[in-house]
């Protein structure tokens, strides 16, 4: 037994130290300050570069809080018309990349767009500057990332017992009194939960503000490490970012200490039938902001696209499609495999400490945006280079920047979260019973892994390298700065396209990509569907 | 053929078991009572090699398992079979394979024999491809008594094993259940809050109270 946990204690730490080790090297460039071109960033560019983050995570926040709340509330407690399939429809945005609703809005409501020419020719109004400010940026963002919030909202409110609502019904509250007074502050910790994994990737954003010319730390990032190219200075500004991130994670677990108020059933009944013009009213709504994040961008994509196709589609989409599918495919593999050894049940892990830690460490990845990853490794190397020279080696820049095991690691450390939560959530089911059931069989360790577990946690392996190859698809910044050289991706092909402003062109890969995300992701929609029937 | 001597047990910090010794002899049926928390799960699980405790010995057919409320041979080793309260049926398993879980050392044609026995004994002929959310509570109870039989363990421990069942379900059962332990001649102790059922199943019943085991 003791053996046994000395072995598995030492080949977890190794597996979780390493995927978090993109924090300790960031954490690490503090100590190697490069004074000039440091006083240089905060003098010039910081409080800037604070005030726009802040008021862009401001406005994202209160923005998809309030809509994500509020059409989850609608489809779970009222009864409208159309109201069963805009329930499922609300979910189809987290098929678009945020990067591709940009260039799409960017497209049609840029000063040479259809909509603004429509304006200033037909209606004779003035034309405005759409990256000017940041309404328009939030809005975005808003309808991108809405869906985490409305996900997460509707779970909540769908365990809500009835019968609470009923009897403020009875005690005379208006509807609107119910959603403020009941409704809303039970299902908090799930807003809140919503809200962080929104705010997390408004953080790590690249595309999207990049092609709105609005600057953010990823931003600036990437300008010290591109522009500078001081590698010291972008892992400096990521460990600010890494900052911002743990004091979000920290707000979101305070949100969440509440006590749980709803039941574990879940119930289908409606208290509110909306009719008559409310009933189309709220219809109306609820199928605006479906037409706005999915119907009207993807039906852009499918015009421009068609009118493209001919001219932009070439052998390179080959290339483009095997390298996006050969990343996806063993970045998914590789977190998956990881994640299954970190969540494995074991006494070991039960009984220690450490483990817990180490593996609650190595999931902190998805604090730490795609760039904070990249200059993290970067920087690492260059560390070890530096090191090696000292000592009469070599560098092994030249080896590893720009190689592909460098961009899978970026991956594998950067969404282990999302494979270790689905699976941990799977291997959270196999009560102790089972294993001492197999135990008083007979079965070995390994028989118990191969045979128990492993099947058990099958969905939620699936589940998560789903997640995961979507996640990796759609990723910008992590490959933009660690590709290996002639190896675009898909992601890649739609920002270099779109940042030129050739939209109708970077219609063509936006469109394959999101092909293959709503293939995967009703996969992922099937999978969950049948787990949930058989448990 | 079992002996347990001196076995002390603590539950939220409290001694709830003193000093308890038992000794069974082959083919003996022996019911535990005793109300919640009196610490008679917690008395299983030590024999069946589950949880340690401060004191304890137990003894199987001379051969010595556990000493000073520490284990020297693991659960897998022990060659006891245990069944639980809520059946504890692998889900992603069907039958057939729930029920020869324990004896996959044997040929697929001994293992395919020895399963269709154990299910005839329980009238449970065809249902080897059904999966447990396929079966009733009386036949999930059936299956999980049947597995922990399969590999003829020297002894059997049932935790409350009739307690999710109705009324006549159970007082069916538990006769049938008898009747299956003394055909297979195997010694067995059931833990149970129940009287009637303890008198109907055992041959022997004590009850822990105040911390010592008394038997009637």
């Amino acid at each position: 037994m003791e053996k046994h946990c000395f072995k598995s204690k030492i080949w977890i730490s190794i597996v979780a130290l390493l995927v978090a080790m993109p924090i300790f090297v960031v954490a690490f460039s503090w100590l190697l300050p490069e004074h000039e071109l440091w006083a240089y960033f905060s003098e010039n560019i910081l409080s800037a570069l604070i005030s726009s983050t802040l008021i862009l995570l401001l406005g994202v926040g209160v923005g998809v809080t309030l809509l994500g709340t509020v059409l989850a509330y609608l489809v779970v407690m009222v009864e409208f018309p159309g109201r069963k399939w805009l329930e499922w429809a609300l979910f189809l945005p987290f098929a678009i990349p945020a990067y591709v609703l940009a260039f799409v809005y960017l497209g049609v409501f840029d000063y040479s767009g259809y909509a603004q020419v429509w304006m200033r020719e037909v209606l004779g109004l003035p034309g405005f500057d759409i990256r000017a400010g940041s309404w328009a940026i939030i809005l975005t963002f808003v309808l991108v990332f809405y869906p985490y919030v409305y996900m997460m909202t509707r779970a909540s409110f769908k365990r809500q017992k009835v019968s609470m609502i009923e009897a403020g019904k009875l005690l005379g509250a208006s509807p609107i009194r119910v959603f403020f007074k009941i409704s809303l502050p039970l299902a908090r910790p799930a807003a809140a939960a919503g809200l962080l994994v929104t705010l997390m990737e408004t953080l790590a954003d690249f595309g999207v503000v990049s092609l709105f010319n609005y600057d953010t730390f990823t931003t600036a990032i990437y300008s010290a490490w591109g522009d500078f190219r001081s590698i010291e200075v972008a892992a400096q500004l990521a460990s600010l970012l890494v900052l911002v991130a743990f004091f979000l994670i920290y707000f979101e677990k305070k949100a969440r200490g509440q006590a749980k108020y709803y039941s574990a059933d879940v119930t289908n009944k409606k208290p509110y039938q909306a009719t008559g013009v409310m009933g189309w009213f709220i219809t109306l709504f609820v199928f605006g902001v479906f037409m706005l994040s999915f119907a009207m961008p993807m039906l852009q994509l499918v015009i421009w696209g068609w009118s493209s196709v001919a001219d932009e589609w070439s052998v390179k989409y080959i290339d483009l499609i095997t390298s996006t599918s050969i990343l996806t495919i063993t970045a998914a593999l590789i977190t998956v495999a990881l994640a299954t050894v970190l969540a494995l049940p074991g006494r070991c892990k039960q009984a220690s400490n450490w483990l817990k830690s180490v593996i609650r460490l190595a999931t902190l990845g998805y604090a730490l945006p795609g760039s904070v990853m990249a200059v993290g490794l970067l920087y690492g190397i260059n560390q070890v280079s530096l090191i090696n020279i000292h000592f009469g080696g070599e560098s092994i820049n030249h080896v590893i920047y720009g190689s592909i095991a460098l961009l899978l690691f970026a991956y594998v450390s950067r969404f282990m979260a999302i494979a270790y939560s689905s699976i941990e959530a799977s291997a959270q089911q196999i009560k102790p019973v089972y294993t001492q059931s197999a135990r008083l069989l007979g079965a070995s360790r390994m028989r118990l892994v191969w045979q128990v577990y492993l099947p058990m946690m099958t969905p939620g392996i699936l589940a998560g390298g789903l997640l995961v190859a979507v996640d990796v698809m759609k990723e910008l910044p992590a490959t933009y700065l660690l590709r290996p050289f002639g190896w675009d991706t898909l992601a890649i092909q739609v920002y270099e396209l779109s940042a030129e402003g050739l939209y109708e062109r970077a219609a063509v890969p936006a469109l394959i990509m999101v092909i293959f995300g709503a293939m995967l992701m009703g996969v992922f929609q099937y999978l969950d569907k049948k787990s949930s029937k058989t448990s | 053929m079992l002996s347990v001597a001196n076995l002390s047990i603590e539950y939220q910090n409290k001694t709830v078991v003193d000093g308890l010794n038992l000794e069974l002899a082959q083919g003996e049926i022996f019911a535990l009572l005793g109300d919640s928390g009196s610490g008679k799960s917690s008395t299983l699980r030590f024999i069946a090699g589950l949880d340690n405790t401060k004191h304890g010995k137990v003894e199987l057919d001379g051969v010595r398992l556990s000493d000073h409320g520490q284990h020297i041979i693991a659960p897998e080793s022990r060659e006891v079979g245990m069944v639980f309260q809520d059946y504890a049926l692998f889900p992603h398993m069907n039958v057939f394979k729930n029920v020869s879980f324990g004896i996959n050392h044997l040929t697929k044609s001994d293992q395919k024999r020895r399963v269709n026995e154990l299910l005839s004994m329980v009238d449970l002929q065809g249902s080897e491809d059904k999966y447990p959310h396929q079966l009733s509570g009386g036949e999930q109870q059936r299956v999980s008594l049947i597995r922990a039989l399969a590999p003829a363990p020297k002894i059997l421990l049932m935790d409350e094993p009739f307690s999710s069942l109705d009324k006549n379900h159970r007082d069916q059962l538990v006769v049938q259940v008898r009747h299956i332990l003394k055909k297979t001649n195997t010694t067995s102790i059931l833990v149970t809050h129940d009287r009637d059922e303890a008198n109907t199943l055992a041959d022997k019943v004590g009850k822990i109270n105040h911390k010592q085991l008394t038997l009637n």
